[in-house]
């Protein structure tokens, strides 16, 4: 029911005889009304969400640090070999690893042209990450934090399930998301007039120059 | 053209005490990173300085020739991005020390909410005079305006201090066995405290101002009643397999996506706004899923030659991976929704 309508048909009884004192008493009510239900809407998404995402921020910061970037980083040079593992196992380790900006710098163990691709699959997972691992990404909590909070309310049992499959069909997405990339990065460099370019760097890669230093 | 020294301050509700610039021969390049195109901000700097402003987001530049950075970012990933790299850094928004790389982001480094009136040309004199009284700062690379250390700063120092614990000379026996388990538990507490306190600062600086921003809007938007206008207007597309496609399909057009993209601001309220839509029973908690992913096909479109770089690709590799990344998303983002959909049947 739309509050200021409410108002209307049932006017606060006080000062009702003066049209001034009305008006004043009706602003005053709405104003605080107003900032009262952002107070609630405020009070529920730091006592639903925050407890929760603190202690994980906590568990997966320490993790990551005891695991340690060297040590993830012969697991993501072996998985960037293969398209399947490229796409799914080497974005996932470099999203909870590295987290949001940073992850994108494990590309730099790719040959040039899977490198779009390779950033495509990672970004596109730095949301489906987060229902499991708010570290990863935790300034862009709300798109994931947002919409599960809708449904936590209405249907608890669901909250996991809804998690689970976020994550799951995220990482068939941007399997999809980084074959399909690099399919069409390969398409621009055939038609541009980048193919000996990207034929030097094939070489160059072969050779083991990668660019920058191996961590 | 002769080299100029310019000064950059902090503007309205900005950040920062300004940057003081001096171009080189080899750091002669203003790099606007601002989703495409040259920002009139950098294209001031240039023209005052002397130097060349180039499109960051189709060029590849090295870090070394950058005079400093012009960045359109609030959020979280582009505001840390350069100054991690001690490259100078521009916002065109008013944006603070926030974000997972906070701790790069100094005054030292960083003006915020820049327009072209806050560019300006430093004459020789007063240039010496502040060199003087600074101690030889501005003349260092011609990176900092003084007082770059001021205590107030917002960072709480030592955040990713490294874990305190040093193996200490083992003994021998009991003792040493000891050490090494008192010194194994010190590292362990010391690196939980060090990410509670990573975890705390993350939540005051970015989570809980997004709270706070995003309680007032939907305080607004329910208590004024739009919120059930909304819910008439978006639930009939979110409603529906069709329209759910079609708002994936628009969220990664290539022209909009990378102006959608930036801190994931846009799709953080949407996800929101949608999340109360949910929790009153307008929209089916099967739809959850596949919202997720329409309103998200636009992610990261704003970063891409960032990102490449991060992944140290060549300049040849970004004027590729650019549109290459654009194309695909209109393809991956509408197979993305359809199998968020079908798998949606799953959850409820």
């Amino acid at each position: 029911m739309n509050p200021l309508l409410l108002a209307v048909t049932n006017p606060p009884t006080v000062g009702a005889t003066n049209p001034i004192m009305k008006a004043l008493t009706w602003f005053a009510t709405h104003f605080i009304g107003l900032f009262n239900a952002s107070a609630k809407s405020f009070t529920g998404l730091v006592t639903g969400i925050l407890p929760l995402l603190i202690v994980l921020l906590t568990a997966m910061y320490a993790v990551t640090t005891w695991i340690g970037e060297e040590r993830v980083t012969g697991a993501v040079r072996w998985s960037g070999k293969y398209a399947v593992t490229r796409y799914t196992i080497m974005p996932i380790l470099s999203m909870i690893m590295l987290t949001n900006p940073m992850a994108y710098t494990f590309g730099r163990f790719l040959p040039e042209r899977y490198k779009p691709a390779f950033y495509d699959s990672a970004v596109s997972f730095c949301h489906p990450v987060t229902s499991f691992f708010p570290h990863a990404n935790a300034g862009e909590i709300f798109v994931w934090a947002g919409v599960s909070a809708g449904v936590l309310k209405v249907n608890p049992g669901a909250y996991a399930k809804l998690a689970v499959l976020y994550f799951i069909v995220g990482i068939i997405v941007i399997f999809i998301r980084g074959v399909v990339t690099q399919w069409i990065t390969t398409l621009l460099i055939r038609r541009g007039s980048y193919k000996e370019v990207f034929a030097q760097f094939d070489l160059a890669y072969a050779e083991g120059h990668i660019q920058g230093d191996l961590a | 053209m002769s080299y100029q020294t310019v000064h950059i301050s902090r503007g309205r509700g900005g950040w920062g005490d300004g940057l003081t610039l001096t171009p080189t021969a080899d750091k002669d390049v203003v790099l606007s990173v601002t989703n495409g195109g040259i920002h009139p901000v950098a294209a001031r700097i240039a023209e005052l300085s002397g130097t060349t402003a180039v499109d960051g987001f189709v060029n590849h530049v090295d870090d070394d020739r950058v005079l400093c950075a012009v960045i359109n970012c609030g959020g979280t990933a582009r505001i840390g991005v350069y100054p991690r790299k001690r490259i100078p850094t521009v916002d065109i928004y008013p944006g603070s020390p926030s974000g997972p790389l906070a701790q790069f982001i100094t005054e030292d480094i960083f003006v915020s909410a820049v327009g072209v009136d806050q560019v300006a040309v430093v004459a020789d004199r007063e240039l010496a005079y502040a060199g003087e009284r600074d101690g030889g700062h501005a003349s260092d690379g011609g990176s900092s305006a003084g007082g770059g250390s001021r205590p107030g700063s917002l960072m709480g120092g030592g955040s990713s201090a490294p874990p305190a614990f040093k193996p200490v000379a083992a003994g021998s026996g009991f003792t040493g066995i000891v050490v090494k388990f008192g010194g194994g538990i010190g590292y362990v507490i010391n690196s939980l405290l060090a990410a509670g306190r990573q975890a705390l600062q993350l939540t005051l600086q970015t989570i809980i101002p997004f709270m706070a921003y995003v309680s007032l809007l939907i305080g607004i938007v329910t208590y004024t009643g739009v919120s059930n206008w909304i819910a008439k207007v978006v639930s009939p597309m979110v409603g529906n397999p069709i329209g759910l496609v079609l708002l994936g399909i628009i969220t990664a057009i290539p022209v909009l996506s990378p102006i959608l993209g930036p801190g994931a601001a846009i799709a953080q309220v949407i996800g929101v706004l949608m999340g109360t839509q949910i929790a009153t029973g307008a929209l089916a908690v099967q739809y959850a899923l596949p919202t997720l992913f329409a309103i998200d096909g636009q992610v990261g479109c704003d970063f891409v030659p960032v990102g490449l770089s991060l992944g140290e690709a060549k300049p040849e590799t970004v004027a590729v991976g650019v549109p290459a990344v654009l194309f695909s998303r209109l393809i991956t983002s509408p197979i993305a929704v359809i199998i968020a959909y079908l798998a949606g049947f799953l959850v409820a």
